[in-house]
This record gives C-alpha cells, structure tokens and sequence, in this order.
C-alpha cells in the first residue's frame, strides 16, 4: 500500500476547482477531465460514468466531513486511476452526515481483473480522516501541495 | 516379459536396466504398499479400539511389520518383504529416504505454523517453560543415560543424545486435545503453545549443538576437547543465526516474487524445493537436515502465503507422516530392546516427569497455581517426531546403538501413551491461575457483527467476502474450528471472519479497519443488486416446468 497514491494519482489528475453543483455533475466532470488526460478513450466516456453512477445508485459514497469518493468497476479501464477534484463552494452529494461535500476522489478499476482496488479505495479514505488535513488540502495552492499532504498523513 | 519373468528378472520399466536396479525397486514398491496400508489400518485401529492417538498404531505397525519381525519372514519366491540389512540400519537406503523426506516435510510445516506473535505475546510465561523444559529434560535425558549404564559420561555422545531426544516436545497432540475440550485459548493453553515455540526453536538449536559435536567427535567417547567442541557449537549456531536471519529478512520479498508466478500448486512445489536446498545445505554443514527445512519454514511462518502452504502441504504432509513413523517403528530391534527393557521404561517416564517439572515449576513462579503448573506440566509431555528423527539420526551415523534407539522409542510411545489422559484429567477444575493476571495489553481490535435474515444468507454473504478479499489479493484460510471461521491476510494485515448461524462478525485490528470496512461494504451492494437481480428471475413455476418437461414420456 505503500503511498500507491503516488502512483495512481498524478498531479495532472488532480482538479483544484470543480464548477459543477451536484453529483451527477461533479461526477461527470471528474469523468470528463479523466478522457482530457487520455485516461480514458472518448467512445469510453458514457461506459465509465454509467459504471460510477450504477455503483452511487446503490449507496451514495459520500462519506462525512466533506469527502466523497465515488468509485465503480469497467473494464473501460485496464489499471487503476483515479482523479482528484476540489470544490470552494461544495456539491451536493447525499453524503451520511448531510453536509456537500468538497473532495472528490473518484476511482475506476478493471472489473475483470483481480487487484487492491477496494483497498486502495479504504487507503485514500483513511488519509483524508484527520480534520488538519482536510483543511489543508482545501487552502492548498497546487496539485503538488495536495500530494505532500498525502504523504504527511500515510508518514503519521 | 515372460521370458524376462522366468529368467528371474523384474518386468516392467526396469527390465531394461540392470536387474537390480529392478528387484530393489520392486523392494521399494512393496515395502511401501505394505507400509501405506499397514500404517493406516493401525492408526485407524488404535484411534477407534483402544482410543489412542493414531500415531501409536503407525508406531506398532512398523514394529509388527518390520525386518525383525513379520517383514523378515520370507515369501514363497520372492524371501522377506523387509530383508534385514546390515548396517546401523535395518530398512534400505532408500526406504530411509522416504522418512528423511517426511522428517523434512514434517520440521517444514512445522516451522510454518510457528507463530512468533503469540510467543511474544505470551513470551515471559513461555520462555520460562519452554527454557524450564527444555534444560530439565535434557539434563535428566542425559543423567540417565549415565545412569543406566548406556554412557560412560555426561558429555559422551549416547548420553548427549539421549539428553537431546528427550527435549523436544511435540505439541501436536496436546493442541487436539484441547481445542477439542475449548481449552486452546484458555492461559494455560496459550501459554503451552508460546512455550511450544521456544521449546522447538531451542530444541533445534540443542539437536544442532549436540549433531555438531558428536559428530565431530565420532562414535567414541574421547575425553573433550572444549575448544575444539566450543568451535563446533558456534558455527553450528552461527549456521543456525545466520539462516534464520537471511530467511527472515528475505522471505518477504521471496514470496512478493513467486506470487508473481500465479499458481499457489507451483509456489508451493519451489518453497519445499526450498526446504530440500537449504536441509542440505544445513547437513552439508554438519547439522541436521531438518534444521534447515525448519528455518525455511520459520522464515516463510510470517509471510501472507503461509497458511495457503500449509493447506497445499496438508495431502503431502497426510501421505508421507504415516511412512514415517511406520519406518520408525521398523528400526526398533526388539531383541536388543528386550535386554534393556527396564532402562527403557525407566527413561521413558524420567523423560515424562522431566517435563512435568521442569515447565511446571516455571509455570508456578509466573502466576499459574499448582492446577495451573500441573496443565502446563502435562501438557509439555508429548514426544513424538523429533524424538525419533534424532534417535534416527543417532542411529543411522552410528553413535547410538539399537538398544539404545529402542530406548529412545520407549519414550515416545510412554509419554504418547500417558499424555491424552493425563491432559484431559489435568484439565478439569477450575482457574488455574494465581492470582487473576491483569489482562494483557493486546493490540486494539474492533469488531463489527451483521445479521442476516438467513443461515444460509449469511453463508453465502461470507462465500462472497472471502472471493472479494481474495480479488483484493489477500490470502483467506479457513480455520479447523467448530464454528466457521476465516483468517484473512496480507502482509501485516490480518482479519478474522466468524459466521455464527445468521450472523457474520468481522474482527479487525484498529489500525486497518477501513480496509476490511471497505470491502465488506462494496460486497453487500453486490449482495443486494445479486439478490435483486433474483427477484427478476423467470417466475420458479415456469422453470420447474420446463425441467420436468419431458420426464413423464
């Protein structure tokens, strides 16, 4: 598990302002950065977000204190990736406490392959439970930033 | 091939060779087609007529079937199934090697089931005991000797040998009998399992000491030379530290590699491969061979594969312990033995009480009562394996005779005999503590219970995490307990899963919670969707028609 966020999560996934308001937009957005990026194939595009919003009909990922980590499984991706968004003004996300939430780590793995994506999925949670961080991350300038505060956290 | 028959040639894939390569392997095949058999049926018949421990009748099988008994009468055309042979040993070479192989095995899994958390856990009380003894016995193993006559002095090898077969306890036994009787966790049982492990990692730093030295000294007793036997010892243990070191170290990144290769058969296959590379390299140093296979197994103890290697081992380990014990039992020459009877007997209950004081007196001094003490006495009774693969090896380099190898026998088949009902009758009563010890401080574990409307659900909830934990690539083993449960691992990370009728309870250290939170979660949405995609099923009606269709005509 050792900071595998350094390697899945590149700076250039990671999004200091988010427009969208509500979820089906912050998830489409962090979607739509992933095909900029080339993470993902434009024809894609609709199959990974339908997998996210399959899995959110479920049960919201939105977590407490803000987080929110929408995730699915497609085979629309051949590795793990993910995607960092920050909202200033917060989204609606239907998360357990009921507050909007303001990072969004977004997380697609492979469906039909084998790996520490749940895992990776609890890692990252796990980082963004200390309120200082949280904090941190919200004031932070750079995708850069963001990382080491990461680091700081999984160092603790 | 008739003519081959007649000419009194073997037929067959050998019939080409040199005819004794044939008759020698014909031997083999026989020898263990008697022994596979004849062992079975006497474990069978000693657990379900005398209701003792199947190793006895393994034990017995060997001794009845053996070169100086049954086995050496001949066959009509053929002459004895176990011709005695001359030589320290009475079996073939090659029979032998079938029980160095299962010695090795054997010390293999025994080194992997080690579990160095639980002996830290418990490591005051265990080391007292284990330490306790390990030193009584040994020191009592080799007075005897002294004083029955078999060795001239303390320090000549029979009585070092003696001193070392009477070391090493085999927990085994002791740890069937008590998880049958729920007594595994009580404070005496945890406390003979920490003390089970200093007792194996000291009794093999003994048996390399006592290898070590004998050998280099020879069969004879000659006066010591200590700086020539202090030069031995040290790089016997230095063989030992070393390795140990190296495998601990290494093993880890061993492991990341081979699961690089996908197949838990193969991984397994070149972690016994393993074992033989570094068993031979341990005789090749002037050890044992199953020092070496111990210290793989050690090493291997702490990595997320090593409950995996233990199941795949099991059938392997199930084949080859019969054999095992059965050859040992053939080495037992009871001629030699009749004239020792008395010793015999004699060793054989010094070697029972041995353990009986000297790790109940430890036992006493670390909080247990004298109820307590006497458990954890008993309980360090068993003699088994190691016992007799260092009688084995005493006997096959010659330093010990074969009455003295009887001698040695008699003590695994004495405290086998006495162990069961000693234990179980030891164990009955109340506390067998002191005082009542603080609890001790253990790592904080969360726990999460679910109901389930069903048995069955709840079954099949629990089916599923185990696939999604073994998807996130962590390794479940099912434990051998009464009610189902799982033990999940990975590196540091280790989660139980216990399904207790309709309820599923999962426990997990503080520190990783979320992981196992996490993926139990994404699991019950697939539960729910799966069960939802059910309820869209063809109405059962329908599908039960159309099994039945056609049935009738």
């Amino acid at each position: 598990m050792n900071k595998r966020y350094r390697k899945v999560l590149q700076p250039r996934n990671i999004i200091l302002d988010l427009h969208a308001t509500d979820k089906p937009g912050v998830i489409a957005e962090l979607v739509d950065h992933l095909v900029s990026t080339g993470d993902i194939a434009p024809q894609k595009r609709d199959e990974v977000l339908a997998a996210v919003l399959s899995r959110e009909k479920r049960m919201s990922t939105g977590l407490q204190h803000g987080v929110a980590v929408p995730h699915g499984k497609t085979d629309a991706v051949s590795d793990l990736i993910a995607v960092l968004g920050r909202s200033r003004h917060g989204a609606e996300f239907a998360s357990l406490d009921g507050r909007p939430a303001q990072i969004f780590v977004l997380i697609l793995s492979p469906e039909s392959m084998a790996g520490p994506h749940v895992e990776f999925l609890a890692e990252i949670s796990r980082l963004l439970t200390r309120a200082e961080i949280r904090e941190r991350l919200l004031a932070a300038e750079s995708a850069e930033e963001i990382l080491n505060l990461f680091d700081q956290s999984a160092d603790r | 091939m008739i003519a081959a028959v007649t000419n009194g040639a073997v037929a067959g894939p050998f019939a080409t060779g040199p005819p004794e390569v044939g008759r020698v392997m014909t031997e083999v095949a026989l020898q263990l087609a008697v022994i596979l058999i004849a062992a079975r049926l006497g474990g069978f018949i000693a657990q379900s007529y005398f209701r003792a421990p199947s190793v006895l009748g393994e034990l017995a099988a060997g001794m009845l079937f053996g070169p100086y008994a049954l086995g050496g009468l001949p066959l009509p055309g053929w002459g004895p199934v176990f011709p005695l042979k001359g030589g320290p040993l009475p079996v073939s070479t090659e029979l032998y090697g079938f029980a160095m192989l299962a010695s090795i095995v054997l010390l293999f899994i025994s080194g992997l089931e080690t579990d160095p958390k639980t002996f830290l856990r418990y490591s005051v009380s265990g080391l007292a005991v284990g330490v306790g003894g390990i030193v009584t016995a040994f020191a009592i193993g080799d007075v005897a000797a002294v004083l029955l006559g078999i060795a001239d002095s303390f320090l000549s090898p029979p009585a070092l040998f003696l001193g070392t077969v009477a070391t090493a306890t085999s927990v085994g036994l002791t740890a069937r009998l008590l998880s049958e009787r729920r007594k595994m966790g009580s404070p005496e049982g945890v406390t003979i399992l920490a003390a089970a492990v200093f007792d194996d990692v000291l009794g093999i730093v003994v048996l390399a000491l006592v290898v070590a030295v004998t050998r280099a000294k020879g069969s004879q007793s000659t006066p010591a030379d200590w700086k020539h036997i202090a030069l031995i010892g040290a790089k016997a243990l230095g063989f030992w530290i070393l390795f140990t070191a190296v495998g601990l170290l290494l093993a880890r990144r061993l492991t990341h590699l081979l699961k690089r290769l996908r197949s838990m058969t193969t991984i397994a296959s070149i972690c016994v491969g393993l074992a033989l590379l570094v068993a031979g390299l341990s005789e090749m140093a002037g050890l044992a061979m199953i020092i070496g296979a111990y210290i793989v197994g050690l090493s291997l103890s702490q990595t997320d594969i090593a409950y995996e290697l233990q199941e795949r081992l099991r059938p392997l380990y199930d084949f080859l312990i019969p054999i095992f014990f059965c050859v040992m039992g053939m080495l037992v020459n009871f001629f030699a033995v009749k004239s020792v009877l008395l010793a015999a007997v004699f060793y054989g209950l010094a070697g029972i009480g041995a353990k009986i004081v000297g790790c109940g007196i430890p036992a006493w001094f670390t909080g247990f009562n004298l109820r307590g003490a006497v458990r954890i006495g008993t309980g360090m009774i068993p003699r088994a394996e190691v016992a007799l693969i260092v009688a084995g090896i005493g006997l096959s380099s010659n330093i010990i005779s074969p009455e003295v190898f009887g001698i040695a026998v008699s003590l695994t088949m004495l405290s086998t005999l006495l162990a069961p009902p000693l234990i179980v009758r030891a164990f009955q009563g109340g506390s067998g503590l002191r005082v009542a010890v603080e609890k001790r401080k253990e790592e904080e574990i969360r726990s999460v219970s679910l109901d389930l409307p069903s048995a069955e659900l709840a079954e099949f909830l629990v089916s599923r995490i185990n696939r999604a934990f073994r998807n996130e690539e962590y390794f479940v083993h099912r434990l051998h307990t009464d009610t189902p449960t799982w033990q999940i691992r990975k590196e540091d990370i280790s989660f139980t899963i216990i399904q207790d009728d309709r309820r599923v309870i999962l426990n997990m250290p503080a520190r990783y919670q979320h992981i196992a939170r996490f993926i139990v979660l994404e699991e019950i949405l697939n539960l729910s969707e799966f069960l939802e995609s059910v309820r869209k099923m063809q109405s059962p009606e329908d599908m039960g028609a159309q099994l039945l269709k056609g049935v009738f005509e």
